[in-house]
């Protein structure tokens, strides 16, 4: 099963990911995202902790990945793998992350895309017999 | 592909109904011709001109100017006004993540014969002076107590740093610096990701651009403005960087979350929102103009780098090269105007996604030096055709004096990346005597002429509907990419 591809947005960049499971969607998603940003592999030096909690799994979908943008532009934290755990039953919904990467500079190192932001335009997670997929545009 | 009611008012007007779809508050209005049309009805654009139509409190029309393409949340070229009286809301999406993109225009005295024998020369000390690229790292080392002032003074601050003189100030929107920034609403990481990149210019679709004036159509206004045909002018296009994103990202988040706070229900979440009065919305007017702020003094630190570089090739001040501010005006902001809704005066949250503010003649905002003529409106095209000095109009008030803000892109980025030759396309633009540096080649590519519609079909609908007026169309000789 592929991770991911690429779909036309006339001004920006999107993606259409798929996973066996919510777990797998969303770290598909993650991986998808770093190719887009840079050319570098990672390596599993530290670890980081992420808990994040949205009305919906299509909101919790889009700050996951925002929070990576943060977490490497701001945080300056390149991950390398992802176990992730995501509670969907409970009215609000939640995701608990660890993190494996490395401290990595954004500013001092070449990247090649410079990531603004992850949309919520037009995000919904679709589930099938085959597993999940989501269409996501991000803003570059 | 737009299958919905697209209703001709005019030869250069266009009406989505709000009858199209239940929830619709207001009718979309689409500036546009034929021609531009056809373009405008293949990807989504259109119905998120109509998305924008639920927003509360919005105010006669969701309009859209005609290089508005398909964005998230707004189109691209998207104008909305919101009430604050009556239930109005401000939305993050409706500014987008590079708060205050805006774009200035600075004259010279220079001609082109002048500069002919100079352009390698010009565009290297550019390339040298002017930190560009993805993830771009300026000169300027800033605390978190300096960026704060940063972020009250805007422009303003560059110039008590030295960068730039009082006079810069007059001729930027706002004066370079909004009133009402708010650094405490500001989260750490928007300071952490703003201390790298004050002075940069960043990459995608900002430059820094010396052109000449190739065709006046306004002569008297011209004169007013200094400007004239052969003349030198530099273009500088960027926003407030990874400040801004950080900031819109942390208030969408929020946001999103208001929407079942406050019973607001909207087709596309990316146009979250939240009432005009209410604390979160407070907040985030306080932290955006804080990055409007931190815009208008990005574009203040690289006008002084661009001074600096055509210093180091003529060997003159740039007081003597005539190196003045024309105008410097944002494209992507929300701000708080007074206009006149059913012959009363109202003040009015006006979105501005991509669409420039275009005040006509008289307006109390303008600098004296405009007030006969109206608003200097810098549209910029292409790296390979032309861009244009506009100017504003009374007749704008329709749309809340809001004009176009470019060419408006008709490839996507991978389109551009499949179907263009880098090393075709260099050829191209120096046959036609443009050169270009980037930090990253894929940059040139996907920023191709070819990536975006005619500017001079946008323009020729913004003066025919009388939304602006030409003055004068400007063709690049160099420009700097990221």
């Amino acid at each position: 099963m592929k991770e991911y591809e690429f779909i036309e947005h006339t001004a920006d960049i999107g993606i259409r990911v798929y996973g066996k499971s919510l777990e797998d969607l969303f770290k598909n998603a993650a991986n998808a995202l770093f190719d887009i940003i840079l050319d570098y592999p990672s390596k599993q030096l530290k670890q980081k902790q992420i808990t994040l909690g949205a009305d919906t799994v299509e909101d919790l979908f889009v700050i996951w990945l925002n929070e990576l943008i943060s977490c490497f532009f701001a945080d300056k934290f390149l991950p390398a793998d992802y176990s992730i755990k995501i509670e969907d039953s409970s009215q609000r919904k939640q995701l608990r992350a660890s993190l494996c990467g490395q401290d990595f500079d954004p500013y001092e190192n070449k990247i090649n895309t410079e990531v603004k932001a992850a949309t919520y335009h037009n995000v919904k997670i679709e589930k099938s017999e085959k597993g999940y997929k989501v269409e996501v545009i991000f803003d570059v | 592909m737009w299958h919905g009611p697209l209703e001709k008012i005019t030869d250069y007007k266009f009406r989505i109904p709000k009858s199209y779809q239940p929830g619709m508050r207001v009718d979309g209005i689409i500036y546009a011709d034929e021609k531009l049309l056809q373009g405008i009805k293949k990807d989504k654009a259109p119905q998120q001109v109509a998305n924008v139509a639920f927003l509360p409190g919005i105010v006669n029309n969701s309009f859209a100017m005609p290089d508005i393409h398909w964005g998230y949340g707004f189109p691209i070229g998207g104008v909305a006004a919101t009430d604050p009286d009556n239930g109005g809301v401000i939305s993050p999406g409706g500014v987008g993540f590079d708060i205050n993109c805006g774009i200035r225009l600075v004259k010279t005295n220079l001609e082109e014969k002048d500069v002919k024998d100079r352009v390698t020369n010009l565009i290297n000390s550019l390339y040298q002076k002017i930190p560009s690229g993805v993830g771009s790292k300026g000169e300027l080392r800033i605390s978190k107590e300096e960026e704060k002032r940063l972020l009250v003074n805007g422009a303003g601050w560059a110039v008590r740093k030295g960068l730039g003189v009082d006079a810069d100030l007059e001729f930027c929107a706002e004066g370079g610096a909004i009133d009402g920034a708010d650094p405490d609403s500001v989260s750490d990481r928007a300071y952490e990701r703003g201390k790298h990149q004050a002075g940069t210019l960043g990459s995608g679709n900002h430059f820094v651009e010396v052109q000449v004036i190739e065709n006046i159509f306004d002569r008297e206004a011209a004169e007013k403005l200094g400007l004239f045909i052969g003349q030198i002018t530099v273009m500088i296009h960027t926003g407030s960087r990874g400040f801004g994103y950080q900031v819109c990202d942390d208030y969408v988040r929020i946001m999103v979350q208001c929407l079942s706070k406050y019973g607001i229900n909207l087709p596309d979440r990316q146009l979250a929102c939240a009432p005009i009065n209410s604390p979160e919305a407070k907040r985030y007017i306080g932290a955006m103009r804080a990055a409007a702020n931190y815009a208008w003094a990005n574009r203040q630190v690289l006008t002084h780098r661009v001074r600096e570089s055509f210093e180091r090739v003529f060997d003159k001040s740039w007081q003597t090269l005539g190196m003045d501010l024309i105008y410097d005006v944002a494209h992507n902001i929300a701000k708080f105007e007074k206009h006149v809704v059913n012959g009363k005066e109202k003040m009015l949250c006006i979105h501005r996604k991509g669409a420039t503010r275009a005040f006509g003649p008289g307006h109390p905002d303008l600098p004296l030096k405009y007030q006969e003529i109206g608003q200097p409106v810098i549209i910029p095209g292409d790296m390979g055709t032309a861009s244009y000095l506009l100017l504003g109009t009374e007749q704008a008030k329709e749309t809340f004096y809001s004009t176009c803000h470019g060419a408006g892109r008709v490839k996507s980025r991978h389109e551009a990346l499949r179907t263009v030759n880098l090393e075709t396309l260099i050829t191209e633009l120096n046959n036609k005597g443009i050169q270009v540096r980037a930090t990253g080649k894929k940059t040139i590519v996907e920023e191709a002429p070819s990536a975006y519609k005619n500017i001079d079909d946008v323009v020729d609908v913004v003066h025919k509907a009388g939304l602006s007026k030409k003055v004068c169309r400007i063709r690049p000789l160099c420009v700097l990419k990221g």
